[in-house]
């Protein structure tokens, strides 16, 4: 029978609540391994696992549930080991580095931030502050609209906008929120957000970290902003640069401005 | 105003703080080489594009007439995207999505999780990811105007 591994945490902080179930159908029990100072949560692993919502949500619901009684590192989704002694063998192998990991991330959870326009409230904003694309919209509506082609020159023009708009914005809401973080890490790629960041902020400082989004979400009412967390730190759980170098340079050089 | 997102994308709605995570859960965290992860095939939720900005003719007669139709001397506090509209698309079943905005806090993951289980009823299907407050926001729109 295969392991389903879910994360690794001390051993010290291994307090699942009894009776949590992890993936499958039904939901295999929780267990924890242990090897050294370390523990890892895992479960039996299903035949035939798919990522399909349910075992998703169960992945999420067990890291939740452990990290309430100390820091986990989590594991990527279907992650899936022969057998137990493999998973320990690991612990073994790798101790040093999970433990550095584990007191660096101690006390920490991850927030994602995802933001997107509010349409006519951006349009609203780039014809407030573009007085070419006002002139513009002016000429059109006296014209009782404007011509196709007119109409068509307007909507390039303010379809840039909105672009230039969306990468301002972007780095607005890194700036905004990045100092009160103790890292953050560019979200994964995917589209339909100009925005898709995550901080990882200490649970001592959660309230000042959501008080900042509060304070962006006043200050830029043409962005949608939403906070999910506090979250386990996916996005943390290895070290390195806490952000790509290309962002840092944005950063650069809108503080240059 | 009718919006055309760039990709369509059909299946369950709901839970929406749940699908913002759900890529974290697949794209980040530990990876261990010793072990073998499943496969993912079948999961779209890390290509889905419905920006609403399209280089598109569309597009752009769409702006064109959005921006006619603006009153810039309301102000943008009479924008849509505050409070009372949210409010309005919360009513009107996009919770997960509308929540954050609305309440000012973050929407708890347990809180995802726990709609999501009450949910329940698409268990089955792989997972997809809609954007159902859009199309719902501006449908609102299009009854108000």
């Amino acid at each position: 029978m295969s392991t389903y591994v879910y994360g690794i945490t001390a051993r010290s902080h291994t307090a699942v609540p009894e009776g949590t179930t992890g993936v499958g159908e039904p939901p295999e029990p929780i267990r924890i391994l242990t090897e050294g100072d370390l523990a890892a949560i895992v479960s039996d692993s299903p035949e035939g696992l798919r990522p399909k919502r349910r075992d998703l949500l169960a992945h999420q619901n067990v890291l939740a549930q452990a990290e309430a009684s100390g820091c986990v590192l989590p594991m990527r989704f279907g992650s899936v080991a022969p057998d137990d002694a493999s998973v320990t063998g690991v612990l073994a192998e790798r101790a040093e580095h999970y433990l550095e990991r584990l007191r660096a991330l101690d006390g920490k959870v991850e927030y994602n931030i995802k933001a997107t326009h509010v349409e006519e409230a951006v349009l609203h904003h780039v014809m407030a502050t573009n007085a070419e694309v006002r002139s513009l919209a002016e000429a059109n509506r006296k014209a009782g609209g404007g011509s196709y082609e007119q109409k068509l020159q307007l909507g390039e023009m303010v379809a840039s906008a909105v672009k230039a708009q969306e990468a301002e914005d972007a780095v607005a809401v890194q700036q905004a929120l990045e100092p009160v973080a103790a890292a953050v890490a560019t979200g994964p790629e995917s589209t339909g957000w100009l925005a898709n960041v995550s901080f990882l902020v200490a649970r001592d400082s959660a309230q000042e970290f959501l008080a900042a989004v509060e304070a962006l979400r006043s200050s830029h009412p043409h962005l949608e902003v939403r906070a999910n967390g506090p979250l386990p730190p996916y996005s943390f759980v290895e070290p390195g640069p806490a952000e790509p170098a290309e962002q840092a340079g944005q950063r650069e050089a809108a503080a240059q401005e | 105003m009718s919006v055309v997102p760039a990709q369509q994308t059909g299946g369950g709605g709901g839970s929406s703080g749940l699908y913002d995570v759900l890529e974290l859960v697949l794209d980040r965290g530990l990876v261990i080489d010793a072990f073998v992860r499943v496969s993912l095939v079948g999961i779209e939720i890390l290509k889905i594009d419905v920006r609403v900005v399209v280089a598109s003719v569309d597009t752009y007669l769409r702006f064109a007439e959005a921006c006619n139709r603006l009153d810039l001397e309301a102000g943008p506090r009479k924008s849509p995207g505050l409070p009372e509209i949210v409010g309005e698309v919360t009513e009107s079943g996009a919770r997960g999505k509308s929540k954050g905005a609305l309440s000012g806090a973050a929407q708890t993951v347990s809180d995802a999780f726990k709609q999501a289980r009450d949910e329940g009823s698409e268990e089955e299907q792989p997972v997809r990811r809609t954007r159902k407050t859009a199309t719902t926001r501006r449908k609102r729109e299009e009854e108000s105007e």
